[in-house]
């Protein structure tokens, strides 16, 4: 038993942090709010040369054959750091899902190509009405010839327009299955999508009788399921592990604030009113570490609460999150109002993934039935 | 990291589960007489003070022996061991602070129960700013003597022992002029009366000394280090009953969901009711990620490292919690989470009180507003998190103003 970080875990947080303060300052993150793309290619390049966008791959495919805990250790930094690009779509959504229900052929062309930093990926695992239970899926893939056309709206697709491929769960007539659809192809039209979070990027994606062939599909037709669960629990942990170091800058923020700024003559640190909200947002921050790390090391370690483990996870740090971050605000007061002052960024990246991924009504259904039903 | 327990913890944790099975009492206990001779069973198994060192007395157990043990007891719903303040508060203080004429005096028939131990540290007008005591030790060569008034005394009324904090030198700032020492309460001198609670029971008392003496031989560590004693003795408890904690909050959110399946609204199991679905699940989680934060802690406390001000925040948000789910358990039961008496069978709570009362929902929801005011109110806990953990600045206090601490 033991719930504390190695020492190589311990070397890659700080190599990460390091690397994130020095090429990802906050003014590189305004900057990427009015880039076209919306992310830099220098950085990525770098990140690929760092290893992180291998991390979690097998190292006959470019990996570095990390687990979940590491990979979560890095993604908690991009959160404090408000990371704009494609990192979380192409490593989680695409890598970890490409691991989940790929064949051999597909993970050695896809994952080889992320980790080198030549190709980026997504997954559009939300249509219009917004619900996470991929059994909801309403869009289509009749059989053509060997292959099948899709047809479907999804929405709120990450960084669909940066991707080289895009994972796509459909009804098939052998039930849901997913597909690798490529954004460029003919029928896929792209429409932005434009949240609080700059930072992120959405795409609204319409898919009209787009063919794709039979090496598209990831898995066994009509067996993806349990799949994109499996999928949406490590994506749910990972963005959990994100929004949590958005939390914690926020919450280092507003205590470095709170010992300098003055009024009425002291410290406003120094008054319960602030130092008890500080104390809370602490707390709260300490409780979602425990749980995505947790969660992190349970789907690693294929525990077997691993699964009620990611629901926890989701939707205890949901809400630490929006306590913290907006508990940040009020502690900093009109200043952090303001646009010019850098707390938004973060404020905005855990707000964007809140709902992301299952929300928090939605694990905490989950949750319910694990627990009524397992004893 | 690593959250599988190793094959040496899975074993032991075996090894108690069949001692408990074997040796759990097969009838109610209700009276003291009762509790000690499970008390006595306990420790001759070496399940009490397992912690301290083995030349006194003790097992010598690593932290998470200990946890694992009260963990099978919570497990089993076993009853507590009585002298409770001695094991948790008093020995540890002795064992770090005493001499070793006080170690092989008193630590030994505190783990049998010989003597039983309560605890004088609060007063009627020191409860928070606990260094505001006003209970005086006046040093009269020989030994003290010893006036004032306690309050909130856990077990004063069975006890043979305390562990006093008073005040020796009123010229000091108030925190210097503070000494600790064993009393004996059976003198004279010393008067306990039971104080009734909003549970209706009495497990604290007040207790008045007047003219009470002390020997010098019971002072513990040197004179005006009571308070920084005091400090180190509040964060003991911290690893023993971790797991066990959240062992009681499941199968008391266990008793929820199937009291939640058997009753109705609208019509329908309320179990299928979409909100209650969601305040079950809600608090779920927020006992699961307790049992995560008790993994970090005994992980530090197996290095042998102590959370220091960490403490806080794990009694700020176990206790917090409980509120919360008692809240939760009233609102799902309806007025049966009020019944003390009537109770059908699949409302009821079976948990054990260490004055050996039945237990209810209703007593459990009581209790639960206890816990954020004892060893240090949910605001002193946010002080101390925001003083030491977060450096942020200290409050301008009328009691320090003009230089006087």
């Amino acid at each position: 038993m033991n719930f504390s970080f190695s020492d190589d875990q311990i070397l890659l947080k700080n190599s990460v942090r390091a690397a994130l303060d020095e090429q990802c300052k906050p003014e590189h993150v305004r900057a990427m709010f009015d880039d076209p793309k919306g992310y830099s290619a220098e950085l990525w390049g770098e990140m690929a040369k760092l290893g992180w966008l291998g991390l979690p791959f097998p190292e006959e495919q470019g990996g570095a054959g990390l687990g979940l805990v590491e990979l979560a250790l890095l993604l908690e930094e991009m959160g404090r750091a408000a990371y704009p690009g494609p990192f979380f779509t192409t490593v989680v959504l695409g890598g970890l899902g490409l691991m989940l229900g790929g064949s051999a052929a597909q993970k050695d062309k896809w994952l080889s190509a992320f980790a080198s930093g030549k190709a980026r990926a997504t997954a559009a695992l939300l249509e219009e009405h917004l619900d996470w239970d991929p059994a909801a899926t309403a869009a289509t893939a009749p059989k053509a010839g060997s292959g099948w056309t899709l047809s479907g709206l999804k929405r709120f697709v990450p960084w669909a327009h940066t991707a080289d491929v895009v994972l796509v769960p459909a009804r098939s007539p052998e039930g849901l299955s997913l597909f690798l659809v490529d954004p460029k192809s003919p029928g896929v039209t792209l429409t932005p999508m434009v949240g609080i979070d700059l930072g992120s990027r959405w795409s609204e994606m319409r898919l009209d009788k787009v063919a794709v062939g039979v090496d598209a599909i990831l898995g066994r037709p009509g067996a993806a399921g349990p799949v994109v669960e499996a999928l949406l629990r490590r994506a749910a942990v990972m963005s959990s592990a994100e929004m949590l170091g958005a939390a914690r800058r926020c919450l280092d923020m507003s205590v470095e604030y709170a010992k300098v700024r003055e009024q009425f003559g002291q410290p406003i640190g120094s008054y319960q009113a602030i130092r008890h909200r500080c104390a809370e947002m602490l707390l709260e921050a300490e409780n979602a570490h425990a749980a995505v790390y947790y969660a992190a090391w349970a789907l690693t370690a294929g525990a077997e609460d691993a699964a009620v483990a990611a629901s926890i996870c989701k939707s205890y740090v949901n809400e630490a999150a929006r306590k913290v971050c907006g508990d940040a605000i009020q502690v900093h007061g009109g200043i952090g109002f303001t646009w010019e002052y850098d707390l938004h960024l973060y404020m905005k990246r855990a707000k964007g993934l809140e709902p992301l991924y299952g929300d928090t009504e939605y694990h905490r259904e989950l949750i319910t039935r694990h627990v009524t039903s397992s004893r | 990291m690593d959250l599988n327990y190793t094959p040496e913890d899975i074993a032991f944790r075996k090894q108690a589960r069949t001692w408990i099975e074997q040796n759990l009492p097969k009838k109610e206990i209700r009276t003291l007489e009762d509790r000690l001779a499970w008390h006595r069973k306990l420790f001759d198994a070496g399940y009490l003070g397992m912690g301290w060192p083995k030349e006194y007395g003790g097992g010598g157990a690593r932290p998470m022996e200990q946890a694992v043990v009260a963990d099978e007891m919570a497990r089993a719903n076993a009853p507590a061991p009585t002298n409770s303040l001695g094991l948790g508060i008093v020995g540890p203080t002795i064992v770090v602070h005493g001499t070793d004429a006080q170690k092989r005096r008193y630590l030994k028939k505190i783990l049998s129960a010989e003597e039983l131990w309560c605890q004088l540290y609060s007063e009627p007008n020191a409860g928070s700013d606990l260094a505001a005591l006003r209970t005086s030790a006046v040093d009269q060569g020989d030994h003290f003597l010893v006036n004032g008034q306690k309050i909130w005394t856990s077990a004063g009324a069975i006890a043979d022992w305390g562990l006093l904090l008073a005040r020796t030198d009123t010229k000091v700032a108030k925190h210097k002029g503070i000494s600790c020492f064993l009393m004996n309460m059976r003198q004279p001198g010393v008067d306990v009366r039971p104080l009734k609670q909003i549970t209706g029971s009495s497990e604290f008392c007040e207790v008045y000394m007047t003219n009470a003496r002390d020997e010098k031989s019971y002072q513990i560590g040197k004179l005006g280090e009571g308070w920084a004693i005091a400090q180190t003795t509040l964060g003991y408890e911290l690893g023993g009953r971790a797991l066990a904690r959240i062992t009681n909050y499941a199968s008391q959110h266990s008793r929820l969901v199937e009291a939640a399946k058997r009753m109705r609204r609208h019509g329908k199991p309320l179990i299928e009711d979409p909100l209650v679905r969601q305040k079950l699940g809600r608090i779920w989680a927020e006992i699961e990620v307790e049992r995560y934060q008790a993994l970090r802690t005994l992980t530090l406390l197996e290095r042998g490292e102590h959370p220091g001000a960490g403490g806080s925040l794990t009694k700020l948000s176990y206790s917090e919690l409980e509120k919360r789910f008692m809240e939760l358990a009233l609102e799902i039961l309806g007025p049966y989470g009020q019944l003390t008496e009537g109770a059908p069978k699949e409302f009821q709570l079976e948990i054990d009180t260490a004055v050996g009362e039945r237990g209810s929902w209703a007593y459990a929801y009581l209790w639960s507003r206890a816990g954020t005011i004892y060893a240090g109110s949910s605001e002193i806990q946010k002080n101390v998190i925001g003083e030491r953990i977060l450096g942020l600045p200290k409050e301008t206090r009328a009691d320090r103003v003009g230089g006087k601490a």
